[in-house]
């Protein structure tokens, strides 16, 4: 089914919001900071799910540059801005809970691990770079985990009601996000098979995808373990992957879509623990750990513009 | 085709009150604004020996854009050897790029130097006009003030003249000081304030630095980055002065070299050509030059060819954009708030004042008031899809009605004022064929102007303006009714030829 994506936009233009909707200051945060054991689960969890939506954001600012019309270049640059909204709601509630470092009106900013600034090396690097294929057909399988396992298992572990106000207004993002996802992976799928299937063989070749995917693939399966550390239950990353195969397989065209078929036989791969794949990628893991610090560029400075203040 | 009647069947109570020519004196020329063209048009209309002529303006000086526009930094993006008239140069300018107080001072000299203040009626704002073929006469309807008849009217009140509030969300709630670019409140003191500057074109560029210089802090929100090359500007030695005043030849030589340096620009900024990519990499450079975060850079890197939309002249708005107080913010804005912006990255940027810089009202799908011609046909409804007029000037059932800045003459590469300057001289030819002959009216053919926008639109179709990006110069459906596809060259020729057969003489 196509999507009018001129009316999305106008629903996006009207469904704005600003960390200032929310009441920072109700009460319930003792919910969260009066267990010690959800605590120090969530303070990890939290800074990692904050990172992914601020990768994501910078990949919707890639896609923006590759947007075939005003219309979906639009989208995504309000898409952008959104992921990068969705970052400051969770730094703000880390806050919120005291999880930040430094001063308390001058936080510091955690740490991203050394897979997410391999990834944030990369999308700084080579993004703008990329075919809308690929970004287009990756995005919606991020958000499709993010929406379906993460923000699921926050919400139910937290019983905090401004996590759950704030998170209310992300879905409904997310939801739209998901929205216009699947709807470019299946413009992607039209066109001839042979010819959609050479341009896919040759942006697999690019060296620049290569160095993408092998910073990409460690960075799923370190979060993967994160997570399942953190109590969250393997199946529903199986659910949310199998989600992604359904919504995105359920036309012709986006089945013809070869990064679509890419992707959901790595995100099969990824949720079958026993599957071969986790060999070389596990090692990637862990031989990253050893990936020398000086090597990496210096933080470029979008990352540097999450905040958690409601204003400025 | 339709047939229009002489008479106007319907043009008004109040007109036909006026209709009387017994009553009411009918004036040769009237003309509509006090600017650049309504006072160039006068003084070219005189030296024909066209001396019947009233000057209508709506404001209380004359200068037009240039009285209007006097924010901090405005100034012309042309050297003012080549913004200013070949038959009234000036020799005392103090820069290469002269700003607004230098140009408003020039158009103020045309008026006082050529006793054009006696012509001009303050303060009469029209509000419609209206021919009656029957007797071959514009009424023109004024604001509280009796109207006026004229046997011929020239539009000169000039396409970027009606400046306002853009329509955003939550414009009315803001609690802070509003400014718009083109209305600026001088009694405004910026020193300490927290400042929004909504826009990235040619007025901000200009507007930027100055705040950066005052303000606290500037947040500069962008929509759009455009393409920044850089202005050699530079004060003008006291020895060119005394030259170009002794030696009026000298400044001429200098106006046609800087002429024919612009017209060289047209081969880059109207067509795709390898120019097109030299001036692109020659932005590419200037902007690396000046901006050293590869984010910021990014954020301002232009998506769209060089010369799709207006280039921007200048060498201290990137620096501007980072001094430690100013901000460049590109995530779109969801609302104006009481407090200042909220845009969609969830953030209220509270301010004290916001500066529109948002750009005009361009008229491109109508006039900026009722124009009734022949037989009462409404110029807004036949302009509704796009306006059209042949060789810019003259509109086929307006007879005797002429544009200056009408559809299709914008430059994108060269000086206004060079194009102005044809427009006037054929504006003056007609006029004077109209008097010569004793006739009522002259009225372009409907088949000439067709033919002429066909070609238009065809070459228009080949320039770097159609190539995709959304600009003022077209309209919401992507018609071009503003720019003239081609060399100033190219204009002036066209210009230069007035041909009878195109008219109906009456």
């Amino acid at each position: 089914m196509q999507l009018d994506t001129a009316k999305m936009l106008a629903k996006i233009k009207n469904t704005q919001w600003a960390l200032a909707d929310i009441d920072w200051d109700a009460p319930g945060a003792e919910l969260v900071t009066g267990d010690p054991e959800l605590y120090a689960k969530l303070k990890v969890f939290m800074a990692d799910l904050m990172w992914i939506e601020h990768v994501g954001a910078r990949a919707f600012a890639a896609m923006a540059k590759k947007a075939p019309d005003d219309t979906l270049a639009e989208i995504y640059r309000y898409f952008h801005a959104e992921e990068q909204r969705h970052a400051n709601v969770e730094m703000a509630l880390m806050k919120r809970w005291g999880m930040l470092e430094g001063d308390a009106d001058n936080p510091i900013l955690p740490e991203p691990n050394i897979n997410l600034r391999l990834v944030i090396d990369w999308l700084d690097t080579y993004s703008d770079e990329m075919p809308l294929e690929v970004l287009g057909s990756v995005i919606p399988s991020l958000e499709i985990a993010l929406d379906g396992a993460l923000c699921k298992f926050l919400l139910d572990t937290v019983k905090d009601p401004v996590c759950h106000a704030a998170f209310e207004k992300i879905n409904e993002d997310e939801a739209r996000h998901l929205g216009i996802g699947f709807h470019v992976l299946e413009v992607m799928g039209h066109g001839k098979l042979h010819q959609l299937l050479v341009k896919a063989a040759g942006n697999l070749l690019n060296p620049k995808l290569i160095i993408g995917i092998a910073a990409y693939l460690p960075l799923l399966n370190r979060m993967r373990d994160n997570l399942v550390k953190l109590g969250l239950k393997e199946e529903r990353l199986y659910e949310a992957m199998n989600k992604y195969k359904r919504i995105g397989g359920r036309t012709e065209q986006g089945r013809r879509n070869p990064w679509f078929q890419i992707i959901s036989h790595q995100s099969a791969m990824v949720v079958d623990r026993k599957s071969l794949y986790h060999v070389p990628v596990d090692a990637l893991v862990r031989l990253t750990d050893y990936y020398p610090r000086r090597l990496l560029k210096a933080t470029p400075t979008w990352v540097k513009g999450l905040t958690w203040k409601t204003a400025a | 085709m339709t047939q229009y009647l002489d008479k106007a069947p319907d043009a008004g109570r109040r007109s036909r009150k006026a209709a009387d020519p017994s009553a009411v004196k009918v004036v040769e020329v009237l003309i509509v604004g006090a600017g650049f063209a309504g006072l160039g048009s006068a003084i070219q209309l005189r030296k024909a020996g066209i001396t019947d002529i009233a000057i209508v303006e709506r404001g209380t000086e004359v200068g037009g854009t240039w009285r209007d526009n006097q924010y901090p930094g405005a100034a012309c993006d042309i050297p003012s050897n080549l913004y200013s008239f070949s038959f009234a140069q000036n020799p005392g300018w103090t820069r290469g790029y002269s700003g607004s107080r230098e140009i408003l001072a020039y158009i103020k000299g045309l008026a006082r130097d050529h006793d054009l203040l006696p012509l001009i009626r303050f303060q009469h704002n029209v509000e419609a006009l209206h021919f009656d073929g029957g007797e071959g006469v514009w009424t023109v309807t004024l604001t509280g003030r009796e109207p006026i008849k004229a046997r011929s009217v020239v539009m000169a009140q000039g396409p970027l003249s009606n400046a306002g509030f853009p329509n955003m969300r939550g414009i009315e709630t803001f609690q802070g000081k509003k400014i718009h670019s083109a209305r600026w409140d001088h009694s405004y003191d910026f020193a300490g304030k927290r400042v929004a500057v909504i826009g990235t074109g040619a007025s901000a560029v200009q507007i930027i630095p100055e705040l950066v210089k005052v303000a606290d802090k500037v947040k500069v929100f962008q929509r759009t980055p455009g393409w920044v090359l850089p202005r050699f500007d530079f004060q003008s030695p006291e020895w060119t002065k005394a030259l170009f005043a002794k030696l009026p030849v000298s400044q001429t030589a200098v106006r046609e070299a800087m002429y024919w340096i612009h017209e060289s620009m047209a081969l880059g900024m109207i067509w795709n050509t390898p120019m097109t990519k030299a001036l692109e990499i020659l932005g590419n450079r200037f902007r690396e030059a000046q901006v050293k975060d590869a984010w910021l850079r990014r954020q301002l890197t232009p998506d769209f060819k060089i010369g799709c939309k207006r280039v921007l002249m200048t060498n201290d708005y990137y620096p501007a954009l980072q001094k430690p107080n100013c901000e460049l913010i590109s995530w779109p804005i969801a609302n104006i708030s009481e407090k200042g912006i909220r845009s969609v990255e969830g953030l209220e940027h509270q301010v004290d004042c916001i500066v529109f810089a948002t750009g005009f009202e361009v008229s491109k799908n109508g006039t900026p008031f009722p124009v009734h011609g022949l037989g009462g046909r409404d110029l807004n409804a036949e302009w509704s899809g796009g306006a059209q007029a042949y060789k810019s000037v003259q509109v086929s059932g307006y007879p005797n009605l002429y544009f200056t800045f009408g559809p299709n003459s914008g430059p994108g590469h060269n000086s206004a004022l060079v194009y102005m300057e044809s427009q006037i001289d054929y504006i003056v030819r007609s006029i004077g064929r109209l008097a010569a002959g004793k006739l009522k009216y002259i009225d372009v053919r409907a088949d000439a102007q067709k033919t002429y926008n066909v070609d238009i639109q065809k070459r228009l179709a080949k320039t770097n303006w159609n190539s995709g990006c959304k600009s003022w110069y077209l309209s919401a459906d992507g018609f071009n009714s503003t720019m003239f596809p081609g060399f100033a060259t190219q204009f002036a020729k066209q210009m230069a030829t007035f041909r009878e057969r195109d008219y109906r003489l009456v």
